[in-house]
């Protein structure tokens, strides 16, 4: 392998000494580091188990020096100009690299402003603790619903289904209310009165007969309550907000135009 | 002078013997990386509580349910810190990860957004734990390691002409030879490194390429992330890493994720530098849980293995026993059976009576190039528990008694579950229909595709089709799934953790369908339209993942309970999947009966099939017929072919009514017809942990085969 590589090197040396001969500097000048052919080799053994031989060799160098030529020829007719992914690759690796650079623990006069400019986020949802007589859609929930909300308040026994995903709720919000039974059924609940069976109310599965007996008020709690949550969050959002940073600082520099007139 | 020179060939021959002894014994072709491993890479004991004093919503913590709830979630996702999503052109963070599981919107490497329709309720980040965090510092040039020779792929490696379509050659070559070894490579035998390894017993020293400091920042970084996005009762996370080995012959797949119990974990992650050999993994969960850290690995892509991941061996050829039987189930409770890589549920060779056997089959070995053929065989789940069942009965204990979970394996921090917004996992490779081969290709893209297959000696991955030429990388056997399910009593890490171990899972293709499944003697008193369904069940039966006792040989009877994904199809029919050890012939046999049938319909009894619902899809706007199939779905069950001496076990497979596959749906968004040659629809699916029936000791006398019992493990 390495002979290989040192017939190459000669003959780069050689091509080396003829282009210092011509004189003929530019920027056409190629260097193919060792590393780049040996991992290109080891590569190829990989994939095919032995070494390569020769001609084979000579093949990956040049292929590599093609590609190498190629890629100079594309940016000096400017291909890369204008390309939308190669612009968003390289604007992605920036940001990344901006977002890597921050990690300073706030103060806590930091964290108390951004807790009071961020209450809505940390608002703790209403709760409802609710109970429900299910009845399956496979089993005509709707004649049988109807029934049951007049045998309730008849003192009737209820004859219903039980309900896969349980009975008896307890400090649900409405955004758990809305995964296990549907929009519309959480919409409905939202509305509801207290100790009080209301129903029939349709869900994906059949309808329902519900009975809430307990609501807990939506609040703002105190800094101390979710002090670390803060902190992640405004780490978080330093973390976020470091490219933006870094945009404003240098996007002043840039004048900006565009065809007011465009219709589209 | 003679002495002199005998004692240098003695120390010469000693060395070489040495070697040459480790070798036999570590059946591993890297001799010093072998040495070491003797040594068991001590370094990875070492226990770090990671845990972040978090106060945040202790006030609002639902009350636990003692009848259990299904939580859904993910528990292989990876992030930029996985040496090949950076590769991936993936720069998004664990954090990223996290605030997507709950419901925020984050960027896929081509810049749209990628959203769940409901947040989930558990999701575990599992970076390759080896090189983890090292190609980002590769990339990153202001690093120090990035200034040596194999850095130097990676830095060009998002350059200018880099395209999506035309970078997939070099892409998969970097992923290729990362995994191929060519940057593992250790220092020169000489070299003071080497001793530093050996006294610090960390293998990963011995490597030129390795830097301790950013590994174990970056696991840092992953265990910080998870802990301080965990919100007990709300949302929860595991600290966790994938161990990505594999044979080291024929490259058969042996993937496994490492999820930790808690907020404490080791330094850093146990790997396939410091062993190839799962079974040394086991021994380091081991030794962690004798210090009190408990884990879970749960293997997965067995379908990549070639038959390696249920193999009726060890990983060095000696012949299981009980003793590998218990260690693995100590340590591995858990498989995933489906994710975008493929089903691993049966197929259709394994499975020819099953008509559900051909499902989301990945024909491949994982990470192979050119693609390689894996072989079904030892590949797949359902044969696997029949082959544990035939372990069992020559005394050699049951090393494939797992439970089920699906995941995703997404690469790009957000698992991709919905077949009409699918975005596969590999990032630039895959991140839109003309590379994952649903819509045909752009000319130019077809000619920069060839040319760089040429390029990295790959054959060349285009077809022509009615329609154009398609992309043929083999995204076309990916798919949309899956979902890890588990029934717990609440939604934090020990009820969770807790639940996996003793298997009370499930697995699905995507949707949260959920299911409910119950095995007992005379289950049948109960009232299915009761209340008290549940606690009945629980209290006179067992549920997924339990062994069933022989009782006085009654016929065990199954309580099986599924509901529909609201946001999905509804449901066509719920089927009773049994193995089992015919104790006359010794064969294994398996058999498909569906149990409960949509729409009031009965399963026929002699072809235990379900008749036609009648639920149809419609190709060109994937629109399906409604008023069809079932809300729920709900029977009690008795084995009608019950023998009281044969050993089995029965899974429950729920169907969806069929709907569109995602390569449909990208066709007809793009304007076209479906791929020829793909599946155009499909039916979603969970799968439970199976429920094993134990008869009584059996009075047949076993005698051993030549070699395969140690009779030290007789009793």
């Amino acid at each position: 392998m390495k002979n290989k590589i040192l017939v190459f090197f000669i003959i780069g040396f050689v091509l080396y000494l003829i282009d210092i001969g011509l004189n003929n500097y530019d920027d056409k000048e190629i260097f193919i580091s060792d590393s780049e052919i040996t991992s290109l080799i080891t590569a190829w053994r990989s994939q095919v188990g032995r070494n390569p031989n020769d001609d084979e060799v000579a093949r990956i160098i040049n292929d590599l020096v093609q590609e190498e030529i190629l890629y100079r020829e594309a940016l000096k007719l400017g291909l890369d100009q204008d390309d939308r992914i190669i612009k968003r690759r390289l604007a992605q690796k920036l940001s990344f690299l901006k977002q890597e650079s921050v990690e300073k623990l706030p103060s806590s006069q930091e964290l108390k402003d951004f807790f009071n400019d961020n209450k809505e986020k940390y608002y703790i949802e209403p709760e409802y603790t609710f109970t429900h007589y299910f009845f399956s859609s496979e089993n005509n929930s709707f004649d049988r619903s109807n029934k049951a909300i007049k045998d309730i308040y008849g003192n009737k026994q209820i004859n219903a289904d039980p309900f896969l995903l349980g009975k008896n709720f307890v400090d649900v919000n409405l955004n758990k209310i809305k995964n296990d039974f549907g929009e519309s059924f959480s919409q409905s609940i939202k509305n509801m009165e207290l100790n009080k069976w209301v129903g029939p109310i349709k869900s994906p599965y059949g309808h329902h007969i519900v009975f809430i007996s307990n609501y807990k008020n939506g609040y703002f709690p105190e800094i101390s309550m979710v002090l670390k949550q803060v902190e992640i969050d405004l780490l978080q959002l330093r973390r976020d907000s470091a490219i933006q940073e870094y945009l404003e600082e240098i996007q002043s520099e840039y004048k900006i135009y565009i065809n007011p007139e465009l219709t589209f | 002078m003679k002495y002199l020179r005998n004692l240098i060939i003695l120390i010469v021959g000693l060395y070489i013997l040495t070697l040459g002894l480790v070798y036999v014994d570590v059946y591993d072709s890297r001799p010093l990386i072998s040495l070491f491993k003797k040594m068991q890479s001590d370094s990875a004991l070492e226990v770090v509580d990671f845990s972040v004093d978090s106060t945040k919503n202790s006030n609002s913590r639902p009350m636990p349910n003692k009848d259990r709830n299904p939580y859904y979630g993910d528990l292989h996702v990876h992030t930029k810190y996985s040496f090949d999503a950076y590769v991936f052109g993936v720069t998004a963070s664990p954090d990223d990860a996290y605030r997507y599981a709950k419901g925020a919107a984050v960027k896929h490497p081509l810049g749209y957004e990628m959203k769940l329709r409901e947040p989930l309720d558990f999701y575990a980040v599992t970076d390759h734990g080896f090189y983890m965090g090292m190609i980002q510092a590769y990339a990153d040039t202001s690093t120090d390691i990035s200034q040596n020779d194999f850095a130097e792929p990676f830095h060009n490696l998002n350059r200018l002409d880099n395209l999506t379509v035309e970078s997939a050659g070099e892409r998969s070559n970097i992923f290729s030879s990362v995994l191929g070894a060519t940057i593992i490579k250790p220092y020169p035998d000489w070299h003071p490194n080497l001793l530093k390894a050996y006294f610090s017993r960390n293998t990963q020293g011995a490597l030129r390429s390795f830097d301790y400091d950013i590994h174990k920042s970056a696991w840092a970084d992953v265990a910080r992330s998870a802990n301080e996005h965990n919100d007990p009762g709300n949302f929860t996370t595991f600290i966790g890493y994938e161990f990505t080995t594999s044979t080291d012959i024929e490259g058969g797949n042996l993937h496994r994720n490492v999820i930790f119990e808690s907020s404490k974990a080791s330094i850093r992650p146990w790997t396939r530098i410091d062993s190839i050999n799962p079974e040394d993994l086991w021994t380091w969960q081991d030794r962690l849980r004798e210090k009190g850290v408990d884990t879970i690995s749960m293997p997965h892509n067995s379908n990549g293995s070639n038959g390696q991941m249920f193999e009726m061996e060890s990983f060095k050829g000696n012949a299981l026993d009980v003793e590998y039987a218990e260690k693995r189930m100590r340590n591995e409770p858990l498989v995933e059976i489906t994710q975008v890589k493929g089903t691993s549920e049966t197929h259709p060779l394994l499975s020819p009576d099953d008509e559900w056997a051909d499902f989301e089959i990945m024909d491949v070995r994982v990470g192979s190039r050119p693609p390689t053929y894996s072989k079904p065989s030892g590949s797949y789940v359902r044969e696997a528990y029949l082959n544990g069942l035939t372990l069992e009965f020559t005394k050699q204990g049951n090393p494939y008694k797992f439970g089920l979970i699906g995941s995703s394996d997404t690469h790009v921090v957000a698992s991709s579950l919905d077949e009409s917004n699918y975005w596969s996992k590999v990032g630039l490779l895959d991140g839109d229909p003309e590379n994952r081969g649903s819509v045909p290709l752009k000319e130019e893209n077809v000619a920069r595709l060839e040319e760089y297959m040429r390029a990295f000696n790959q054959p060349i991955s285009t077809v022509t089709l009615e329609q154009g030429e398609y992309a043929n990388t083999g995204f076309t056997q990916w798919g949309a799934s899956g979902l890890a399910a588990a029934w717990a009593e609440e939604n934090t890490r020990e009820s969770l953790f807790a639940a996996f171990r003793r298997k009370e899972t499930f697995a699905t293709t995507g949707p949260r369908i959920s299911v409910r499944f119950f095995g007992g003697y005379n289950l049948s008193s109960i009232d299915l339209n009761s209340e008290s369904l549940v606690s009945e069940a629980y209290s006179k039966g067992v549920t997924m993942g339990a062994d069933l006792l022989n009782n006085d040989d009654q016929i065990p009877e199954f309580i099986v309970w599924a509901l529909r994904d609201m946001n999905s199809a509804p449901l066509q029919r719920i089927q009773i999947i049994k193995g089992w050890i015919d104790m006359n012939s010794g064969r294994p046999k398996e058999k498909v009966f569906d149990v409960a049938c949509s729409d009031g319909l009965e399963p026929d009894p002699i072809t235990n099939r379900c008749p036609d619902n009648g639920a149809r899809v419609n190709i060109n706007d994937c629109s399906i017929t409604s008023n069809v199939g079932s809300s729920e779905l709900k029977t009690v069950w008795k084995d009608p072919e019950f023998k009281v001496d044969d050993k089995a076990f029965y899974y429950v497979r729920v169907l969806e009514n069929p709907t569109c596959r995602w390569s449909t749906w990208d066709a007809i968004k793009s304007g076209f017809k479906p791929r020829e040659g793909l599946h155009e629809t499909i039916q979603e699916r969970a799968w439970s942990s199976p429920i094993w029936y134990i008869p009584k000791q059996s009075e047949v006398e076993v005698i051993p085969l030549g070699g395969t019992i140690q009779l030290r493990n007789i009793d």
